[in-house]
């Protein structure tokens, strides 16, 4: 392996863990309140759509990742609503979510495009330098000349931590994923907490699905999220549930992804679809050697009922 | 009692009719007639008896993978990975029947037991990586699905491919699921497929180990202080839902698709997820909303050609089915609602 492809490999990394890190970011929000969301491959998809279609219109991308992101936040209250007011499974309404909104993806495509659509194309989101970053040799062209979705989504592993570790409003969210009763005894509202969890969870989530129709292919097809939703799942437990650590998970994620892309390119003999495994075998295999005895917040995934003793 | 049986056949009612509703308005908003659309849809299902013989040709797979969800959840395991099990299941009845070098009803037994056991095996997987690293089996079945499609790919376009087209050889003649009528699509499988569901039914709500699967679903921790092993009980929900998806790949690839080609079962594993939620998880409500599945995406090819609206309204309509049947179901556990309902049933046995 030469010079250059060592570097394309780290920038296709980079570009590869960028959607996993912000929609794995979105799940960490999500946990923290104790709100397991297995929907996120669906907020994905419907937030892949609404990119598609706005950066299709308008030509704006940035307008485009923003569109989605709230298309985003209004596919998760649906997940809000019936999880924390009406106490329903989250798991069940996770997967509910994951079954809706792909097909109301699909048909908004259809409708928009016709039943035998010709294959539209939108613009991509260019990269940006970072002026003098850039210049530093050897990686300074590779971490600094990205779209700006890269330097967002770094920020926001940065923020996180300082926020959920260094802050009062920081530790009263964690609060109410850890032990909710206690947090509504020292005057948190938790439902309001939990809403508010969901909301940052559907806006990144839906931005997360429009990286893919924006910044990575400029077309948009049923199945574009290929199961990244789950993958950022893993890497949040992987991660165990701290930001710098499902920053280097989505890292390692990324990486088999870019890995496997160029493993194809190269190989004629061996049939590419065992290369295209390698993603999901490897989040397997990282999952089994060092995802075990490791625990998330301790009420995650169980309904709130203010009124149980 | 009863009031909770009429519950549990009036919520999944409510939300059909609210979907099909919210379907009809879309469909009005397209500019198309609803009421013909509807109108096209039955037609395509029920109108002549070829159509009718195809919705249960389609219902079949749907029953398998429902059943395979309702099964493991049973035992407190949401197994989202009956789309892997599935095709893996599919993938060794082709194989065995391919390579065994023979055909005839023999064969097509030794290919089912293939299937059942590839389907369990692929089930196992998750299990044991549940009960050995305590993993997440929403996760791992996932993962396996995406291998097991990536897999059969690669079983389609080398190892057994035939031809320039990328798809596998047909399977032989003799060892194909026998058709129960001569010029009907539907094969026995569909009774395979029924007799599963009701041995589901009766292993889990009349025998004494099908009371403690789901005791350890329903509370893990009271059901190890009574002595029931928990982790055998999880593993045995995991192969045995697995077995069954794995047998519905193997019926349908002997009984109805023949070969493998691309997109082959793409969607049955959440198509079952959804089914055995509508069915609030009891296995011969199961069979019945596979079958009304199967209604709809039959009727769906009709709808399309005949008043142009497109088949994918009818995924929105199931997704509106699902969304309003879990979110009515856990309305019916909320304390304010508990209590309305029971007041309102006082009232009525009052008077």
């Amino acid at each position: 392996m030469d010079g250059s492809t060592i570097s394309d490999l780290i920038i296709a990394t980079v570009r590869m863990a960028t959607p996993l890190l912000i929609v794995a970011l979105a799940e960490l929000y999500s946990e923290r309140a104790g709100m397991v969301n297995i929907g996120l491959d669906g907020i994905m998809a419907f937030g892949a759509l609404v990119g598609f279609l706005v950066c299709y219109w308008t030509g704006n991308p940035y307008l485009a990742v923003i569109c989605a992101a709230v298309a985003g936040v209004g596919v998760n209250m649906v997940y809000a609503f019936c999880t924390i007011t009406l106490c329903a499974n989250q798991i069940v309404y996770g997967m509910a979510i994951n079954i809706f909104a792909p097909a109301l993806a699909s048909f908004i495509y259809r409708v928009v495009f016709g039943v035998s659509s010709t294959l539209a194309q939108a613009t991509l989101m260019k990269t940006v330098a970072i002026p003098v970053l850039k210049d530093i040799p050897l990686f300074g062209k590779l971490l600094f000349d990205q779209t700006p979705m890269v330097y967002l989504s770094y920020l926001l592993v940065i923020i996180t931590a300082i926020y959920f570790n260094r802050t009062k409003s920081g530790l009263n969210y964690k609060a109410v994923g850890e032990y909710p009763k206690a947090a509504e005894t020292m005057g948190i509202n938790v439902i309001r907490q939990k809403y508010i969890a969901c909301i940052i969870c559907g806006f990144f989530a839906g931005a997360g699905g429009a990286y893919l129709t924006t910044c990575y292919v400029n077309t948009y097809s049923d199945g574009v999220v290929a199961g990244r939703g789950f993958i950022a799942l893993a890497a949040v437990i992987f991660g165990r549930w701290t930001s710098p650590g499902v920053m280097m998970a989505c890292l390692l994620f990324g990486f088999f992804d870019a890995l496997q892309l160029r493993l194809q390119i190269g190989s004629n003999l061996i049939p590419y679809q065992l290369f295209q495994m390698i993603p999901y075998v490897m989040t397997l295999l990282a999952l089994t050697l060092l995802g075990n005895k490791i625990s998330g917040p301790k009420a995650n995934c169980k309904p709130y009922f203010r009124e149980e003793r | 009692m009863l009031k909770k049986n009429f519950m549990n056949v009036l919520i999944p009612m409510l939300s059909i009719l609210l979907a099909f509703i919210i379907g009809m308005i879309i469909i009005l908003c397209m500019g198309a007639n609803p009421i013909q659309a509807i109108g096209f849809l039955f037609r395509g299902a029920f109108g002549t008896v070829t159509n009718l013989s195809n919705t249960v040709v389609r219902s079949m797979p749907l029953i398998f993978c429902g059943l395979c969800t309702c099964f493991a959840y049973r035992c407190g395991i949401f197994n989202l990975g009956g789309e892997g099990q599935f095709l893996m299941g599919a993938m060794a009845a082709l194989a065995v029947s391919l390579l065994i070098g023979a055909e005839g009803p023999w064969v097509t037994v030794l290919a089912i037991v293939a299937g059942i056991l590839a389907g369990g095996f692929w089930g196992l997987l998750p299990g044991i990586l549940k009960s050995w690293r305590g993993l997440n089996e929403m996760i791992t079945t996932i993962m396996f699905n995406y291998v097991a499609v990536l897999f059969m790919g690669f079983v389609y376009t080398s190892a057994l491919r035939e031809g320039s087209v990328p798809q596998t050889a047909a399977v032989p003649d003799l060892t194909k699921i026998s058709r129960i009528f001569p010029n009907l699509r539907i094969t026995w499988g569909i009774v395979i497929a029924i007799l599963v569901g009701i041995a589901a039914w009766y292993f889990l709500f009349h025998t004494s180990k099908g009371f403690q699967l789901r005791a350890v679903g329903f509370n893990p921790t009271a059901s190890q202080f009574n002595g029931f092993s928990v982790k055998s009980y999880r593993l045995m929900a995991f192969v045995v839902s697995g077995a069954i998806a794995g047998l519905g790949g193997a019926s349908d690839i002997l009984g109805t698709q023949f070969r493998l080609i691309s997109g082959y079962g793409s969607g049955y594993g959440f198509d079952g997820v959804a089914i055995a939620l509508i069915a609030q998880l009891d296995p011969i409500a199961t069979v019945i909303v596979a079958y009304f599945f199967a209604v709809l995406r039959v009727g769906s090819t009709t709808m399309q050609v005949g008043s142009g609206v497109p088949t994918s309204v009818i995924d929105i309509i199931q997704a509106l089915v699902i969304i309003f049947a879990v979110a009515g179901s856990a309305m019916m556990h909320l304390p304010t609602v508990k209590v309305f309902f029971s007041n309102l049933f006082g009232k009525k046995e009052a008077a």
